[in-house]
């Protein structure tokens, strides 16, 4: 293989990778766009899931990518949950409440499903797990293919909502100015229960690509909500297209920084890039520059 | 303006230290779990109180204290490894929070005049990532993923860490107490409610903040020195662990944000709930953790400090409100 198309193959696979924290992403950039909170538990949301999906298919045996419909309402009803339960009350107590509320949050997932199911790394293995297909000396491996195409359609789904639909046009008013949303006769209330339903059913999505794809533990989440917080900086936030972008290009900067320097600094590259985008663009790489933060 | 520091507060204070000094003469320090148990609080408060200094009475939330705390364990070790200082060196721990203040001016100068609020925390927590690759990347200076092992037969007592320890703590303690009956405390509690009306009358912004920047980061690379000189091994994972940055700031939520005695309430409560929590139910502990923290946020999260509302801590501790909100 030539040095060229390991170039290539290292690039396309930074772009299907990246995909996945891109799907994290939006889920972040909705929540903390209509409640400034930093939801840190996203990537705990995300082991949950993947652990929601290999429990179903261990055992009845159903298709991984199929326990995506499964996944959807059960998380949607969960981010519900957590907005009812948790959120709506602490929320008015402030930032600083809300963060740790989080942060308690994803410690009690991770200790629950490590007490659950063992802190050992599990991972599904189908027929298809290893099938790759080839375009000459390029190969892309079949799962991590549909990990990217169900990345576009959530994306393209969620921005379609937010686009066409009454209740998309309340929660972008939302993100932009709560108090003005408020005063037009928005609720907060629903507003946020709905933002954060989006944001756990995606969590839910990337549960399932990362369940397909990758071995994945209890602890694994937190490195992935880290990984989808400068995927958001990147793509500035509330921004749904931008979230998915910044995702991908985390993807690529990954994994040609390994490539060209080494793996142990892959992690340093990333929050330096990130250091650097939320000090010199804080709107993001792709938003343009409309409010002061 | 300035309150007169009442007779009672500073009679509290010198029987709570007191007590404190008196109590490893009582016990036999090499058995006591509760020296051990003292020991870890005394860090927690210094973290806690340094974390309140930034974000409690400047309003500069951070969330890269561990950067500091791993740095100052380093600084030891390194120290240690090449001669300059011995065991248990109180210049060693000088160095170390020296080292941890220096790196924070640096950083500061940088993050503090361009992030503010969500933006700085998450650029504070950033600079402790990069910092553990940096130091699992180091080669031989700092031991790579390893870490640096020290001479762990210098060990002799529990008692000299336990004094050390509550000697950091209580200089925290003081430190902040005084500096925020100055003018510069004055100057950061202004900054906290209004950063250009604070501006326009005439304060230098970024000198303040980045005053309480290092300050805070001084006593964390101070307690990750005392922590380093306990452990005898110093790797990146423990040192630059999350842990260190968000146990501080969840003591100091609990115990009552920008007042000066809620982290020194928040760490002992928060220590002393985990610690008999991993001794009563070793198996679900960090389920039970997680749950704590949750219904801590939920029911009480303005803190401890906020109980009775303006009654009973005010009451008790009168000098907690002279300089705080």
């Amino acid at each position: 293989m030539s040095a060229g198309s390991a170039f290539i193959q290292i690039l396309i696979n930074g772009v299907l990778f990246g995909s996945m924290y891109g799907v994290a992403a939006i889920g972040l950039s909705l929540i903390f766009g209509s409640m400034q909170i930093v939801f840190i538990a996203q990537g705990a949301v995300i082991v949950l899931a993947a652990y929601f999906t290999y429990w179903v298919f261990t055992l009845t045996g159903l298709e991984p990518f199929f326990c995506l419909l499964l996944c959807l309402p059960f998380f949607m009803a969960l981010g519900w949950g957590i907005y009812a339960g948790l959120f709506h009350k602490v929320a008015a107590a402030g930032k600083n409440p809300s963060l740790l509320l989080a942060f308690g949050l994803m410690v009690l997932l991770q200790n629950l499903m490590s007490f659950v199911w063992t802190p050992n790394p599990r991972a599904i293995n189908t027929w298809y797990t290893a099938v790759g297909l080839s375009f000459g000396p390029i190969q892309i491996s079949f799962t991590r293919l549909m990990v990217f195409l169900i990345s576009i359609a959530a994306t393209g789904l969620v921005f379609l909502f937010m686009k066409k639909t009454l209740w998309g046009k309340a929660v972008r008013g939302a993100c932009e100015d709560m108090r003005a949303a408020s005063l037009l006769g928005i609720s907060p209330r629903r507003v946020n229960s709905l933002t954060f339903s989006i944001g756990i059913a995606l969590a839910g999505v990337a549960g399932v690509c990362t369940a397909t794809t990758y071995p994945f533990d209890p602890y694994f989440g937190f490195l992935f909500s880290l990984k989808a917080l400068i995927a958001v900086a990147f793509g500035g936030l509330g921004s749904v297209w931008g979230a998915l972008m910044g995702g991908i290009l985390l993807g690529l900067l990954e994994g040609v920084g390994s490539y060209l320097i080494s793996g142990g600094w892959a992690d340093a590259i990333s929050y330096a890039a990130f250091l650097l985008v939320i000090m010199l663009r804080p709107q993001g790489l792709f938003g343009k520059a409309t409010r002061a933060v | 303006m300035r309150k007169k520091i009442s007779r009672n507060s500073c009679l509290l204070f010198a029987v709570v230290t007191l007590a404190f000094v008196a109590f490893p003469m009582l016990v036999d320090t090499e058995e006591s779990y509760l020296v051990y148990f003292f020991f870890m609080c005394f860090i927690y408060v210094a973290l806690a109180q340094g974390w309140n200094l930034v974000a409690g009475y400047a309003g500069q939330a951070s969330f890269g204290q561990h950067a500091f705390f791993g740095l100052g364990a380093y600084v030891m070790a390194i120290t240690w490894k090449a001669g300059w200082t011995g065991f248990l060196d109180p210049l060693a721990l000088v160095l170390s929070g020296a080292g941890a203040a220096l790196l924070a001016v640096l950083v500061g100068v940088a993050l503090l005049s361009k992030l503010r609020g969500d933006y700085f925390a998450l650029g504070t927590l950033g600079l402790g990532e990069i910092l553990r690759v940096v130091f699992t990347q180091g080669g031989t200076l700092t031991g790579g993923p390893v870490g640096l092992l020290l001479p762990s037969s210098s060990y002799r007592s529990l008692a000299p860490y336990y004094f050390i320890a509550l000697g950091i703590a209580l200089s925290t303690f003081l430190f902040v107490w005084l500096l925020m009956r100055s003018r510069v405390g004055l100057a950061l509690v202004a900054i906290r409610e209004d950063e250009q009306a604070a501006a326009s009358n005439g304060i230098h912004v970024l000198k303040f903040k980045i005053l309480a920047f290092a300050g805070g980061a001084f006593f964390s690379g101070m307690c990750g020195g005392i922590y380093g000189y306990f452990l005898f091994h110093i790797h990146p994972l423990g040192f630059f662990s999350l842990n260190w940055a968000l146990l501080p700031v969840l003591m100091t939520v609990l115990g009552g944000i920008g007042t000066l005695l809620g982290p020194v309430l928040g760490a002992f409560v928060l220590t002393g709930v985990f610690e008999l929590a991993n001794i009563y139910i070793p198996e679900i502990h960090p389920i039970f953790s997680g749950l704590f923290v949750i219904l801590v946020m939920l029911f009480l999260p303005q803190g401890i400090m906020s109980l009775g509302g303006k009654r009973i801590v005010p009451r008790l501790f009168p000098f907690l409100f002279g300089s705080s909100k």
